[in-house]
């Protein structure tokens, strides 16, 4: 089960509303110049010279304004990403990215245009801007009702991610090795025929600028990794992964979660699973542990509560949904121990940013109270077509090159009274499943069928021996209704996400799911092969 | 010079900054740039519309075995050489890599006209007033439409110390529409080098006709059915294959095709190729390394004949290495039918799915895939389409349920609703396993 460190527990930082002090999520503040040391003493020297960006912003909003425009906003951006993949007991790839950019948003009598460039120049702004309006006036050809974004108040802000250790700063020596040593104690174990390793962090600079006067600066920062081992017995092959979640800080994260000390098990509970039996098909009760729960909640809650795919925004890719707004405040999602909040100022989440790509706070509300399905994920656009007078702020984009669409909140499974102990032991015959396999559910919602990483029987209120090839099967509303248990705060998890699909062109969202391992009653599971 | 496309001459230029700058024993550099305009509808109207320029160029590096890369959007001299020691830095502190091959030499690529001027010149406007009568088709109909219009002009290079060097300007037009009603959908989409090429009158008819036909949905039990598939169904199913065909998971025991090459794995009259130049399809003359992409088959009369080799594997087991199967064709040796309607009219009792959405692994020892059926369902009895039909889940194989097939088409476009193209067969196929039902 999950033998990771708890996360420390962090106090929430909620984010004032027209605050002009410097809003660090994660603790407290640098100043402007510990920012410059920091960036000045980058090895890359690929940092960029942003002075200039706050005047190429102005421009870009003036030539959206002349153009005709109500509403206006640019997004400049940096990032830089590094990345290390390891595969069967060597380093297969080290990539540094840097990607730099800006995009221009206008929307000319309702309508909405984008641009974006990466040449920061008095010039390409100017034209980027231009051509954001020319794109915004063609789609008014097809506009049939004008949007209108909801009010928000002017923020002038800035944003920093905390951490102690700049994942920028630590050698890439150390993090081969890291991979390398994790790769080599994986293979030590003969049946292990591959193994994998990951490690990935970005940091993002941003400056976001509107023509309502709004202006953000943002400094964030990200981390993650992930191994895992394959293990062959015969015609049967089984893998077995640790997940490193990402997370907002720094390097020491991967300390906390300490991927070394955990070979060892992951091999031989790889091992254990490839000689382990399924089960027979049939109803049995589920105990889910977080790192699985959230994949469940991104699947099954999370997309089906993003107002703008209830709405048809996204019904020829991504899907709609079966939560449509007349069910708001009066559906039972799920049974009354299910509590689904959506929390956008949770320090060290994903999708804690600040302000989201709409130059909204970050809010927390709830998704679905003691069971009853109350709120959704919106944007500035979408808001009002449910009679909300704010956006929750969950509207972002990937990247400078992306539009701003409405993305899934971080929504967690609120801490319910149990502990593992006390969820299992009401258990006769049953199974639990840790991490995330094979997930897939339809465009509305509905249908979903999930695997696992790792599967124990239990039998009589204790986890027994491993089992593989769990597969389960169900219905949304039934399989949240059927949930008659949730584990304490001490059972509480957090597990960050970096690529949730949508959007036409696609694009990947970040968001972190928490939850603690709650208890599903007679579930269906299937046999697995075709 | 970033405000326009790459053109070949920049890239050489590019190219000779980067070369003539490093003491590394390998350099590759790699660019990819793109123009692209979109436009989005849903609820009949425009929601969303951009236009994007992006260029990206990676720089890998090697002295010995030691190597690493870095990549970079901004490509004035300066950013180049900054990408470039970094790629160094990141050398020099790697262990080395047991694994690592030199760049490729010089490669002689096969000749294509990838770039057609009428969709590179395609403006925001165009595209509005080519989307226009799409949605009054759907308006008319009583009908919520939701679909892209897009269209790009791209350009790859690859270039090496070791003198290899390729340049390649394409285009990409792209259509989709779902057409929505209360209870129903009906769906298309295509891609092509041409955005004229594309029918997005002949499409959008398709998907306004799936969503009325399959109004008011009957529920069907789950279970083995006799199935229909259009030429999108067939690309999600047989896309696993296609992603599996890895030579080194063969050789280290993890592919689902351990043991079968040369052997029968599909239906003695499909036979898989694929054609990088084929007008029709969007291949490309070379793969991320550089390699040349050749016509070749894969699959000839139902025996694999062939895996994907990457150049280390390929020289572990002395074979010629290849690409990934670029530009896919899957054709059926045999009397074939004119249409999915010459299918529908074979048939006593069939389920005809247009397409399939969110497929996934279950199973990888033996290919099992799920996912659901999506906007366009329906049940077929005595030659017609009696009824529309609630979306199932399925549970199965490419390598067993397309192990015998009853009937096909010739290849025609089709699409996986990710937007890979392959010239696929409509087929009718005596065995489908429909293992839940979904509630719309």
């Amino acid at each position: 089960m999950d033998e990771s460190p708890a996360p420390n527990r962090r106090e929430f930082i909620h984010v004032a509303a027209g605050t002009t002090a410097a809003v660090c999520l994660g603790g407290c503040s640098l100043s402007s110049s510990d920012r410059l040391m920091m960036t000045g003493s980058r090895q890359s020297g690929a940092a960029m010279d942003r002075s200039s960006w706050s005047q190429l912003a102005s421009l870009a909003l003036e030539k959206v304004k002349r153009g005709g425009c109500l509403y206006g906003d640019i997004r400049l951006m940096e990032s830089r990403n590094q990345s290390l993949r390891a595969e069967d007991r060597r380093i297969a790839n080290i990539n540094e990215r840097f990607d730099s950019g800006f995009g221009v948003r206008a929307l000319y009598q309702g309508a909405w245009g984008f641009a974006a460039s990466s040449h920061f120049s008095e010039e390409e702004v100017e034209r980027t801007a231009a051509k954001a309006v020319e794109v915004a006036r063609a789609s008014h050809l097809l506009m049939k009702s004008p949007v209108t974004l909801a009010d928000e108040p002017i923020h002038v802000d800035k944003v920093v991610t905390r951490y102690r250790i700049d994942p920028f700063e630590v050698s890439l020596d150390d993090k081969a090795e890291l991979l390398l040593r994790v790769s080599d104690v994986l293979h030590k174990h003969k049946s292990i025929i591959r193994s994998d390793g990951f490690l990935w962090m970005q940091r993002d600079i941003k400056l976001f600028a509107s023509t309502e006067g709004t202006k953000l600066d943002f400094d964030l920062m990200a981390i993650g990794g992930s191994f895992g081992a394959t293990a062959k017995r015969g015609d049967d092959y089984q893998s077995r992964n640790y997940i490193v979640p990402f997370y907002r800080t720094g390097y020491e994260h991967l300390d906390k979660y300490d991927m070394l000390s955990h070979a060892d098990r992951i091999a031989e509970q790889a091992i254990e699973k490839v000689q382990a039996s399924q089960p027979s098909p049939g109803k049995y009760d589920l105990v889910l542990d977080p790192a699985h729960l959230a994949l469940t909640i991104h699947e099954s809650c999370g997309h089906p509560s993003e107002l703008d795919r209830a709405l048809g925004y996204e019904a020829n890719y991504a899907g709609t949904s079966f939560l449509t707004p007349e069910k708001l405040g009066n559906f039972q999602y799920g049974s009354r121990h299910v509590n689904l909040m959506a929390d956008n100022t949770r320090s060290g989440h994903m999708a804690s940013t600040g302000y989201d790509d709409d130059g909204v706070a970050g809010q927390r509300w709830p998704i679905v109270e003691r069971g009853i399905f109350r709120g959704y994920s919106t944007s500035r656009e979408v808001a009002g077509a449910i009679g909300e007078k704010r956006s929750r702020g969950s509207c972002r984009a990937d990247s400078w090159a992306s539009v701003p669409i409405v993305r899934i909140a971080n929504v967690g499974l609120e801490p319910g009274i149990e502990s593992l102990d006390s969820l299992l032991a009401d258990v006769k015959d049953g199974i639990y499943i840790e991490g995330r396999g094979s997930f897939s559910i339809d465009q509305k919602r509905y249908n979903f069928q999930f695997g696992g990483d790792a599967f124990w029987e239990i039998k009589n209120g204790r986890r027994g021996r491993m089992l593989k090839n769990v597969v389960y099967n169900g219905i949304t509303p039934e399989f949240w209704n059927s949930c008659d248990g949730v584990g304490n705060r001490e059972t509480w998890r957090e597990y960050g996400f970096i690529t949730c699909g949508k959007g036409q062109p696609g694009q990947s969202g970040w968001m972190t799911h928490a939850a603690s391992p709650a208890r599903f009653r007679q579930i269906n599971v299937i046999d697995p092969k075709a | 010079m970033a405000t326009q496309l790459i053109v070949e001459k920049d890239f050489r230029r590019i190219k000779n900054i980067i070369l003539s700058s490093t003491r590394a024993d390998d350099v590759f550099v790699s660019l990819s740039d793109s123009d692209s305009s979109t436009l989005r509808f849903a609820n009949n109207q425009v929601v969303q519309h951009v236009s994007v320029h992006r260029p990206r160029l990676t720089i890998r590096v090697a002295f010995g075995l030691k190597n690493g890369s870095a990549s970079t959007n901004r490509l004035d001299e300066d950013s180049l050489v900054a990408a470039l020691r970094q790629a160094e830095r990141i050398a020099h502190l790697a262990p080395d890599d047991p694994e690592y091959l030199p760049p490729l030499g010089s490669q002689s690529y096969l000749r294509m006209s990838t770039h057609i001027a009428g969709t590179a010149n395609t403006t925001p406007l165009d595209m509005a007033n080519r989307t226009k009568p799409v949605i009054q088709q759907c308006v008319e109909q009583g009908l919520v439409g939701a679909g892209i219009m897009s269209s790009s002009t791209n350009a790859h290079g690859v270039a090496a110390s070791s003198g290899l060097f390729g340049f390649q300007e394409s285009t990409d037009a792209r259509f989709s529409l779902t057409a929505t009603a209360e209870d129903s959908s009906g769906w298309a989409l295509n891609a092509h080098r041409d955005v004229d090429s594309i029918d997005m009158h002949g499409m959008t008819r398709s998907a306004v006709m799936k969503a009325l036909a399959s109004r008011n949905p009957r529920e069907l039990a789950p279970g083995h059915y006799p199935v229909i598939f259009e030429p999108a169904a067939v690309a999600g199913i047989f896309a696993p294959f296609l992603w599996s065909l890895s030579a080194r998971r063969y050789h280290r025991g993890d592919s689902p095709f351990s043991g079968k090459l040369g052997s029968v794995v599909l239906d003695p009259r499909l036979t898989l190729r694929s054609d990088p130049g084929h007008p029709d399809l969007l291949g490309s003359p070379f793969a991320s390394d550089g390699m040349a992409t050749r016509h070749r088959t894969w699959v000839d009369q139902g025996v694999l004949k062939q895996l994907h080799y990457d150049r280390f594997t390929a020289a572990e087991h002395n074979v010629v290495p290849n690409t990934r199967p670029n530009a896919a064709i899957l054709s059926f040796q045999g009397e074939t039918a004119d249409s999915v309607d010459a299918l529908i009219a074979q048939a006593d009792r069939a389920v005809l799915v247009t397409n399939f959405w969110y497929i996934r692994f279950v199973d990888r020892t033996d290919l099992t895939v799920t996912g659901m059926t999506r906007d366009g369902t329906f049940l077929v009895e005595n030659g017609r389409i009696v009824a529309g039909l609630k979306n199932f889940r399925f549970h199965d194989s490419p390598l067993r349920c397309l192990k015998l097939i009853d009937a096909a088409t010739s290849p025609t476009h089709a699409m996986t609703i990710n937007g890979a193209k392959m010239l696929l067969p409509a087929l009718r196929l005596p065995d489908f396993h429909l293992s839940s039902v979904t509630k719309f």
